[in-house]
């Protein structure tokens, strides 16, 4: 337990120090983006006096640095700018889309956690045998497709020949759990397409290699069941490749999910976070940058504590 | 036509403007735009989802920065302008009641009166004065700023009228006036959180990138209009889910669809595709200030290489008009019918490029998505190149930023140009030695004098010899290569009625919101 | 303790073997193995020798429809534009294959070497190393291909180099994870005891025993650096016409959906069955030296 809290603290101390370097590293590489926010503002009407006029409005005239560390600046002051496109400010735009991809990312993490556990669990304890086969090509079979090719098959068939669900992802206000879970259905199990191979996979690999030790070969022989061998002996053992591989699959449903949202009209973060590299809107994409490292510096923590819980070595270490 | 008023005869441009040489003085009549489909009785109520091609957080609800088709349609249902355009692509009068000019410098115009905004207030001149003064403020990022440069002043002159002093004479200053870039705002609006215009619908929601979602405004000035109560517009930048969204029934209006999809459209029951041939082109950029594109050989060579027929086949699929190097469609009045169509020629462009010395280089040819169908239409050009030993290396580059920092700046790029409502327009934005956006840098004193002499032409027939010469001169000269006209294509549902086509973009020219009903 | 020095030795009976024991080899892996390796090694052939067969270039229209189906002429029907099917995927193969491969080698090998340094290394140079990592994975892999290709262009060199980027962190993170547990196995304790170098353990002790799930990894990569290239491709970034990647071609034909076009169908067939193969091939391999080594 003690060893866990040391741990938070610690990751709380490095996630500024993650934060800082992911907030520095977006700054210079968007810094080598052609044009900037009062060029693509302007577009084709960018006249040399216009953009001048504009980039002093939007503080784009003072250098790199300084309008670094201005924001930097700001957001300690807990005020993160605002969005240099439409001139709202960031905290709203990003208020507006968080809590919708954050629904997405959740519905398809209660879909895809359980479904790519079970099969990477079973097909672990039949090792070689015909259902490990099957799920093992279905699996390969489901990631082996592009994630656009699925969804748009998925909407060709499901919303426009059978009409059976919405080919965008509108909910009305006031929605029935039936209109809602339709409306998230498809994408949902696009993204399930995408992330449950790896996690699958990856807890079988895992799985395998502690069910060949010693020390589970001891435990049958001793006369426990099987299927208790894996659960109470070879599953704790497993446990850290497992959460870390989720960690990873878990990270995509944020940042990753751009073509999902793009092919069913989503307003989620991630074509927020493209909305911003194309109209060079640094504020908005240093924030959107910010929020995928939190998520994902929190995912990490979380597999982490679960490994060295899970690992009685690690847990008195 | 139930605006309330004795329908007039609407007064063409070319119509006033013979009147104004032969009196002096014109007076264009109040009239309201001609219903293009007017066969049934319009319903009143219900409600429609409309997908444009693009929405991000850039999306806005000022008029003077709108730069996509999307903002267009947004702002067309919210404001009016002083003008709007007809399916001829002819200005009538809208918020204006008359537009008179004795010398085409200084114009006076005189609004209609009883017209409120969202919020109650009625129209005033200050509105409009300040509608078209802010476009030369450069904080206002106006898309419109060049064009604005021509208002040396606007000034109100009584309640409900105002002079607008040019800095030359332009005839074309009513038809100016109907760009959605001109609508009319509210005197001294500087936030545009939320729109107070004096449009068909009053907005009820706007985020940007997600939604817009505008209510019926029961006091709109053409009364009887509109007729839904509700209009969603979203973005769907994909367009296989823009089609599937429609034939879904998620939607009930799309625009530009792929030439593609019109065979899967048309295969099921209960929709309909409106096909609007245009003036859209996208073009072969050869910058005549760079080596090896401005020798006139290549130029040539190059444009001989454009298998016209192929592209409008393969890349269209029928779905667009043979262009002959110039920028007038065959739909325009002054289009030169004499001047055949110059023919895909590999032996002479050989020929040419061989004269030249230039037939075993390699030239890199940008495109992007940014300007329509430039890829493809690259491609092709790409593979008649190879067969006569030219290399032509397409380098396809990501949309964003494609406008700021490839267009004009190659030896070879491409460029796409919106429908524009006059021969003026296009010649005198694209193709004027000093234009901005004259994409070749294509310097001809002899285009630029026809241009000037033209806008002070009274003569039709004089005037149209004249601007028959440009094309001739554009066609055999100028540094930009044009296959095709590209066709504008929508979609929507069948009980959607109402819908027509004008020729200035999708959705109706923008426009459509106060033209629709639904037929239920 | 046998079981873990294995692999190495059947390695070394491989290669120092000839033709018989690689017979040996293909003999002993399973049915699915070999039809993976059978479809590694169809997509190798075309990768090398597909443009030689193609019928014709792949920029040129020879068709006069769109989205024709299977004929003598166009063998795989023609696509979006008219242009001969076969004759662009065999064109198309060599960039998805050569660049998916050489990017997930990349990748897993980059980050297991970090990853091994991070474990035996002490805690700051493992924080460090680890933090950095974090940085980079948080970035979202398309954003980030995005904002590269808008910088640099797109060629190649820098969509290999992307994809390598963005595969690196996930290799390093299960190859790390992975360490650090074996590194509490008693026989690495037991070579601490012994006083065994840092550069030993890891070599002899460690990174036997992460062959087998760094090989799944591996193979995983491969899966996700093809869709990462056909996903940019959706995003309208990838190699340059003529030519394109196998996802671009599912891409630029999506249209033909609705029709059921085999310009469609067929590359989206291409990249499933070299991603399952790949993967089949691995994890039958892994098995297969099990079984070799237990015999």
């Amino acid at each position: 337990m003690k060893t866990t809290l040391v741990l938070i603290a610690r990751r709380l101390g490095t996630a500024v120090v993650t934060l800082l370097l992911v907030s520095v590293v977006v700054f210079t590489i968007s810094s080598l983006l052609p044009g900037d926010a009062a060029e693509e503002t302007l577009g084709r009407n960018a006249t040399p006096e216009a953009v001048a006029a504009l980039r002093t409005k939007l503080g784009l005239d003072q250098p790199a640095h300084l309008r670094y560390l201005h924001w930097l600046g700001g957001l300690l002051s807990g005020n993160p700018g605002q969005s240099m496109a439409n001139n709202l400010p960031v905290k709203d735009v990003i208020a507006s889309r968080l809590p919708k991809s954050l629904l997405l990312a959740g519905l398809t993490t209660i879909v895809s956690v359980p479904l790519a556990l079970l099969i990477g669990i079973l097909s672990a304890m039949y090792r070689g045998s015909m259902l490990d086969r099957v799920l093992s090509l279905v699996t390969l079979s489901m990631v082996a497709v592009p994630e656009f090719l699925v969804a748009t098959v998925a909407v060709l068939v499901f919303a426009v020949n059978l009409r059976w669900l919405p080919a965008l992802t509108i909910v009305p206000e006031n929605a029935t759990l039936g209109e809602f879970l339709s409306a998230y259905a498809m994408p949902v199990m696009t993204l399930c397409f995408v992330i449950v191979a790896q996690m699958a996979r990856m807890t079988r690999a895992a799985m395998i290699d502690q069910i060949g030790q010693p020390y589970v070969e001891m435990a049958i022989l001793k006369g426990v069941r099987p299927a208790r061998a894996v659960l109470t002996h070879v599953l704790p053992n497993a446990v850290g490749p497992i959460v870390n591989a989720v960690a990873l699959s878990l990270s995509y449903l944020l940042g990753g999910a751009i073509i999902v949202e793009t092919i069913f009209n989503y307003p989620g973060i991630a074509s927020l976070m493209v909305d911003a590299v194309t109209s060079r809107d640094m504020p908005l994409l240093q924030a959107c940058a910010m929020i995928f490292c939190l998520a994902y510096l929190l995912l990490v923590l979380v597999a982490d504590i679960c490994a060295i819980l899970g690992n009685p070595r690690l847990r008195n270490q | 036509m139930s605006n309330g008023r004795p329908a007039t005869v609407a007064v063409s441009r070319r119509d006033a403007l013979g009147t104004m040489v032969g009196a002096g003085f014109v007076a264009m009549a109040g009239g309201a735009i001609a219903q293009p489909v007017a066969a049934e009785t319009p319903k009143r109520g219900g409600r429609i989802r409309v997908a444009g091609m693009s929405s991000s957080t850039a999306d806005t609800l000022d008029p003077a920065r709108g730069s996509l088709s999307t903002d267009y349609t947004r702002h067309y249902m919210l404001y009016s302008g002083l003008t709007q355009y007809d399916e001829h692509l002819k200005p009538q009068l809208a918020l204006a009641e008359s537009i008179e000019t004795r010398d085409r410098v200084l114009w006076t115009i005189k609004l209609r009166k009883d017209v409120s905004f969202h919020d109650g207030s009625s129209l005033t001149a200050s509105d409009v004065v300040y509608s078209l003064m802010r476009h030369k403020i450069p904080a206002m990022a106006s898309k419109a700023a060049t064009i604005a440069t021509q208002f040396q002043e606007a000034k109100a002159v009584g309640p409900l009228e105002v002079q607008i002093q040019l800095i030359g004479p332009n005839a074309d200053l009513p038809s100016i006036l109907a760009a959605s870039h001109f609508l009319v705002v509210k005197d001294g609006t500087v936030d545009f959180q939320t729109a107070n215009g004096t449009g068909p619908y009053i907005c009820k929601d706007f985020k940007p990138g997600v939604r817009t979602v505008a209510t019926r405004n029961a006091n709109y000035w053409k009364s009887g209009r509109p007729y839904l109560d509700e209009i969603e517009l979203i973005g769907i930048p994909d367009e296989v889910s823009r089609v599937n969204a429609l034939l879904s029934g998620d939607v009930q209006l799309i625009i530009a669809i792929n030439p593609r999809s019109i065979r899967r459209i048309r295969s099921i029951q209960g929709f309909v595709v409106q096909e609007t041939p245009s003036g859209l082109y996208t073009n072969l950029i050869m910058r005549q200030d760079a080596e090896p594109t401005s020798d006139p050989n290549f130029v040539l060579a190059m444009k001989h290489l454009f298998d016209r027929d192929l592209i409008q086949k393969a890349v269209f699929r029928g779905f667009a008009t043979i262009a002959n190097d110039h920028p007038i469609p065959p739909s325009n009045p002054y289009y030169l019918q004499d001047l055949p169509v110059r023919t895909y020629d590999p032996d002479r462009a050989k020929f040419l490029l061989q004269k030249a010395g230039l037939l075993n280089v390699r030239l890199p040819m940008y495109a992007s998505p940014a300007a329509e169908e430039s890829v493809d239409i690259g491609s092709v050009l790409q593979e008649a190149a190879a067969n006569i030993g030219l290399t032509l290396a397409v380098n396809r580059v990501p949309a964003d930023g494609y406008w700021s920092n490839h267009w004009m700046k190659h030896p070879l790029s491409f460029g796409n140009t919106n429908p524009r409502p006059t021969a003026d327009l296009i010649f005198g934005q694209f193709y004027k030695s000093d234009a901005p956006w004259n994409e070749s840098g294509w310097k001809n004193a002899q285009f630029d004098q026809l241009l000037l002499a033209a806008r002070g032409e009274a003569d039709e027939v004089k005037r149209k010899q004249m601007y028959g010469d440009m094309q001739l001169l554009v066609h055999e000269y100028c540094g930009v290569g044009l296959p095709v006209f590209i066709s504008l294509m929508d979609a929507h549902d069948q009980r959607l009625k109402g819908y027509g086509s004008i020729p200035l973009g999708g959705l109706m020219g923008y426009m459509f919101a106060e033209h629709v009903w639904l037929d239920s | 303790m046998t079981q873990a020095a294995a692999p190495i030795a059947t390695d070394k009976a491989v290669a120092t073997s000839g033709l018989r024991r690689a017979g040996q080899f293909l003999m002993a892996l399973p049915l699915s193995g070999m039809i993976g390796l059978g479809i590694v090694v169809f997509w190798l052939l075309t990768a090398v020798f597909g443009p030689m067969l193609a019928p014709y270039a792949p920029g040129a229209i020879v068709a006069s429809d769109v989205f024709d189906p299977f004929s003598a002429r166009n063998l795989l029907g023609s696509d979006y534009l008219g242009r001969d099917v076969l004759s662009r995927l065999l064109h198309g193969a060599r960039y998805t294959v050569g660049l998916a491969f050489a990017a997930a080698l990349l990748a897993s090998i980059t980050g297991t070497g970090l990853a091994l340094t991070a474990a035996v290394s002490g805690r700051w140079i493992d924080e460090v190393m680890s933090r950095m990592m974090d940085a980079l994975i948080s970035i979202p892999s398309k954003i980030f291909a995005l904002v590269m290709v808008a910088a640099f262009g797109s060629s190649v060199p820098l969509l290999l180099l992307i994809a390598a980027i963005t595969y690196v962190p996930g290799a390093y993170r299960i190859a790390r994870s992975l360490a650090v547990n074996l590194n509490q196995m008693e026989y690495v304790q037991v070579a601490v005891a012994r006083g065994e170098g840092r550069v030993y353990i890891s070599c002899a002790e460690v990174l036997p025993n992460m062959i087998h799930p760094m090989l799944t990894d591996f193979g995983m990569r491969f899966v996700f650096a093809v869709l990462l290239l056909s996903g940019m491709s959706f995003l309208g970034l990838g190699v340059q016409p003529p030519d394109a990647d196998l996802g671009s071609l599912v891409r630029e034909n999506i249209s033909g959906l609705g029709e059921g076009a085999p310009a469609l169908i067929m590359p989206a067939i291409a990249i499933a069955t070299l991603t399952v193969g790949v993967n089949l091939f691995i994890d039958s391999l892994s098995r297969s030296r099990r079984t070799m080594g237990e015999v």
